[in-house]
């Protein structure tokens, strides 16, 4: 049944969202409009200064062909409910629901094989008769749905993939997810995004996946899929076009980490040096990328950033879907950007300006960020802590291994993408994506402000986000180096009011210098009254501790908010630079901890028993004015 | 039905014979079994092939669809041209037909249980009764009910104590101006459910609320954050709108339900037609 707004015309209602001004006052008033489907009218949540909106969008449901032999029955319906605050079921017989429900929320299934699956276990189809469809009506447990996981993908590439492409069973399964987004989207309290997942990867497997967002209601006939093509190149042709045709969206590249190098190549797809046109075509298709996920974090790695202490969080080693190492070059968010900068410096063009968000990338179409309530992502394969491998065997395998033998322990629970836009709307949403005026977080709800300026307020301004979008660009912005000043920034973070606090608020910076990309990480405000070192760099420790019996953490420590007015110590107006933000809570319990705490056994060792949960904004890129 | 199923009829025992199962997987040899199996079952039918009658009504809407298509008038050749494309298709569709290769297919199946689901559904129906309606609206009330919401202005504080000497403060009179610390917070909420300020403050901030007398600073109260004086505006109790203001969309939801109970009787109408026979296991 359709949301109330609007059918009370005398009261005005105001939806799950999250104002942030300390002058933002919300004033009760008559609403005009009793059609909650009009987005050409301001909703009730509108604010000029932009309200902080939480989503996922990697959402894969019964449609897409893995999360199906997982066991996923959840439909594209049953995933919007669950995100509206509704409870639905998991493959292994538990409920889900999310203690706070998500603005926003994109079903992005696989585009080939879309539904087939689904059609495929049904023993009176006509593709249940096919080879590839042995088996898939008697799928049993987590090892069987392994194997035919396994033998569904060893099928694609043997290069037979089309046989089992069934036009007509994904375009059915297509018309559902674009009506059932449409159905699901309440302007004004809920945004549902048509979405699907475009999955290719290079001949070394390695990742090259994408989820494409589409602005409105209308959706081409069918996806674009890596059967179509597996270089992605094709897909942004097809995209162009889709736009030249009146249909708008955008590509966001997940896993990065699992990608081998491939992601964030200084070549193109025929291994052509990058140039213009390449950086155009990317960059008019690809604004963002999503920084986490519950396969890893892509910000960065121990070995591209070994400055930096906090590099090594929720490293996923592997190739997606194997357990194949990926290499880190060129596979990492933040080493992008800066082969990015020098790209722009040498030769005028940057492929990588890409603002972040977090999403799940779930197969049980339900969120899975929460550490204590975590269901991982693989429906049945990965429903509890000795699948998972955070909980022992109850026998020790043969070589003595007292773990299962899975790549699941090498997950966790992540993340959320979170957007700076005027109301609950999909173009007030998508609008905030294209400015990249986005962040990511490793699942719970920080949220960050982020300006740069010549001409910022002061910290104490009663008016500081109004003067500071009138005096300097926001996250995801340009800033012309002005020769005049050196340019300062603002960086505000406050807490999850449902998590832990807040221990220190950092800039990242990056820049290339005499033609070799540096970085640099800065602390710019501590909690618990912490000053920053001027040499290090560096809060003190605020000592914030878990206890590992009973996850209870360390009281009164950390802070509810950090912000700083900051400028660079080592500025320099002749050098191409980006600047983002990372805050960092005080360390709680992982998920694998919780898992083991509940099973009454002794955290894995090999695990880190604590996280600290983060969040990370979308760069600004500051230019010399030359 | 023989004949269209035989392409996957063939038993393939994914463990015997290795080279029964090589042979099995050859194109020509599939070829070669549809095409005797097509030949064995035309030779057992009897229907014959009735006339395919072009009228001159179908080739002005083939026309029609060319001009909806192209924006241009079909020429001559243009016209011919799509005149011989629906002929062959319908020729290869009839053939189709008569050979039953309908029969069986679950796409052709699904196809047609979608379309008479939909004329199921879509059958006209009377505008409903306002009386009608409004039963409609009783029964499902809590449809037509919002949750009861709060509207409140709050000053933030890190520390109780700075809490509870401004309340002590604004007690004497002072002016409530430049009280509190900076927050990303709101200075004002309106109108917000306690799922929203579970979201906003943190779990346990609503519960707090109940009870605050409206106009008076009050507090200090506990959130996530930290401390907070309230000074509640109003409170709108759980309320459920009145008819006549959600009358439009009592209509839109009572009509889905119809059209849901249009299909479910029809099919029940139907089942009572056919004789259904299952075999035992």
């Amino acid at each position: 049944m359709r949301s109330l707004i609007g059918l009370l015309p005398l009261l005005f209602v105001v939806t799950t969202c999250s104002e942030n001004s300390t002058t933002t006052s919300e004033v009760p008033q008559l609403s005009s409009s009793s059609a909650p489907e009009t987005t050409s009218t301001i909703s009730s949540g509108y604010n000029t200064e932009r309200n902080a909106y939480f989503g996922d969008l990697h959402v894969h449901t019964m449609y897409s062909f893995d999360a199906f032999i997982f066991g996923t029955t959840s439909s594209p319906d049953d995933a919007y409910e669950f995100a509206k605050g509704g409870t639905i079921i998991h493959p292994a017989g538990f409920d889900m629901s999310l203690d706070t429900p998500l603005d926003f929320y994109g079903v992005s299934d696989h585009a080939f094989y879309l539904g087939v699956l689904r059609q495929m276990a049904d023993p009176s189809t006509e593709i249940s008769k096919h080879p590839a469809a042995a088996g898939m009506s008697t799928l049993g447990g987590s090892d069987d749905r392994g194997a035919k996981f396994t033998a569904i993908l060893q099928f694609m590439r043997s290069g037979r993939g089309l046989e089992i492409n069934d036009p007509v069973i994904r375009k059915d399964a297509w018309d559902d997810i674009v009506a059932s987004a449409n159905r699901h989207n309440d302007p004004g309290n809920f945004t549902a995004f048509v979405a699907y997942e475009y999955t290719a990867s290079g001949a070394d497997r390695g990742n090259l996946h994408r989820n494409v967002i589409f602005r409105d209601d209308i959706a081409p006939e069918l996806p674009f899929s890596r059967l179509d093509s597996s270089n992605p190149e094709d897909l942004w042709a097809w995209m162009d076009n889709n736009r030249a045709n009146g249909i708008e969206s955008l590509a966001i590249p997940h896993n990065s980490n699992g990608s081998n190098g491939s992601m964030f190549m200084l070549t193109d797809n025929a291994g052509r040096p990058i140039g213009d046109a390449y950086a155009n075509l990317r960059m008019r298709n690809e604004p963002l990328v999503e920084i986490t996920q519950v396969k890893g974090t892509s910000d960065t790695h121990p070995a591209l950033s070994p400055n930096d202490e906090w590099a090594d969080f929720e490293i996923m080693p592997f190739r997606i879907a194997t357990s194949l190492y990926s290499e880190p070059n060129g596979s990492y968010v933040r080493q992008a950007y800066l082969n990015g900068l020098k790209m722009q410096a040498e030769g005028g063009f940057n492929p990588y300006k890409l603002g972040v968000i977090g999403s799940s990338d779930t197969h049980n179409a339900s969120y899975a960020g929460d550490e204590d309530d975590y269901w991982s992502k693989v429906g049945l394969r990965d429903a509890n802590g000795v699948l998972r491998g955070s909980v022992p065997l109850s026998e020790p395998r043969a070589n003595g291994e007292l773990y299962a033998d899975t790549y699941f322990n090498t997950w966790g629970a992540a993340g959320l993408a979170g957007v700076w836009a005027e109301e609950n709307t999909r173009a007030a949403i998508y609008d905030a994506f294209r400015r990249k005026e986005t962040f990511g977080t490793s699942g719970t709800r920080m949220k960050v402000r982020f300006f740069a300026g010549n001409d910022l307020p002061e910290l104490d301004d009663e008016d500081l986000i109004g003067k500071a979008y009138g005096g300097g660009v926001p996250m995801g912005g340009d800033l012309i180096a002005n020769a005049a000043g050196i340019p300062s920034f603002i960086a505000w973070v406050a807490k999850d009011p449902n998590s832990a606090s807040l221990q220190r608020l950092q800039i990242i910076k990056g820049w290339v210098e005499d033609g070799e990309a540096q970085e640099q990480v800065f602390d710019v405000a501590c909690s618990d009254g912490g000053s920053v070192d001027p040499t290090s760099h560096r809060c003190p420790d605020n000592g914030a501790q878990v206890n590992l019996l009973d996850c209870s953490i360390s009281e009164g420590l950390g802070a509810a908010e950090l912000k700083a007015r900051w400028q660079d110590p080592s500025y320099d107006p002749d050098q191409h630079a980006i600047y983002y933000v990372r805050a960092l809570e005080n360390p709680t319990c992982r998920w694998s901890t919780w898992d083991a705490i509940r099973a009454g056994v002794a955290p894995r060792p090999d695990l880190p028993a604590t996280i600290q949960e983060r969040i990370w904004s979308s760069p600004i890129w500051v230019t010399p004015s030359q | 039905m023989v004949v269209t199923n035989l392409g996957y009829s063939v038993p393939v025992n994914e463990r015997g014979d290795s080279a029964l199962s090589g042979l099995v997987r050859q194109p020509l040899v599939w070829f070669a079994l549809i095409g005797i199996a097509l030949f064995v079952a035309d030779s057992r039918f009897s229907v014959g092939r009735s006339e395919i009658y072009v009228s001159t009504g179908l080739q002005d809407r083939l026309a029609a669809l060319w001009t909806t298509q192209t924006g241009l008038i079909a020429t001559e050749a243009e016209l011919d041209s799509l005149l011989q494309n629906w002929i062959r298709d319908e020729v290869l569709y009839q053939e189709a037909l008569r050979l039953g290769l309908d029969q069986e297919d679950s796409i052709v199946r699904r196809r047609l249980v979608q379309k008479l689901s939909f004329i199921a559904e879509t059958e006209q129906t009377l505008a409903p009764e306002i009386a009608t309606l409004e039963t409609f609206y009783r029964n499902n009330i809590d449809d037509y009910t919002l949750p009861k919401r709060y509207s409140f202005r709050q000053l933030y504080f890190e520390s109780l104590g700075s809490a509870e000497q401004a309340l002590r403060d604004i007690g004497l009179g002072h002016d409530t101006s430049g009280l509190g610390d900076p927050t990303m917070l709101n200075a004002s909420y309106a109108y917000r459910s306690a799922i929203d300020l579970n979201a906003t403050f943190g779990f346990g901030f609503p519960d707090q609320l109940q009870g605050l007398e409206i106009a008076k600073w009050q507090g200090p109260i506990r959130s996530g954050f930290g401390y907070h004086l309230i000074q509640t505006t109003s409170v709108e109790p759980e309320q459920t709108s009145p008819f006549a203001t959600v009358q439009q969309q009592v209509a839109i939801d009572y009509r889905q339900y119809q059209q849901e109970n249009a299909r479910d009787a029809f099919v029940i109408n139907l089942m009572d037609q056919y004789t259904i026979v299952v075999e035992q296991r």
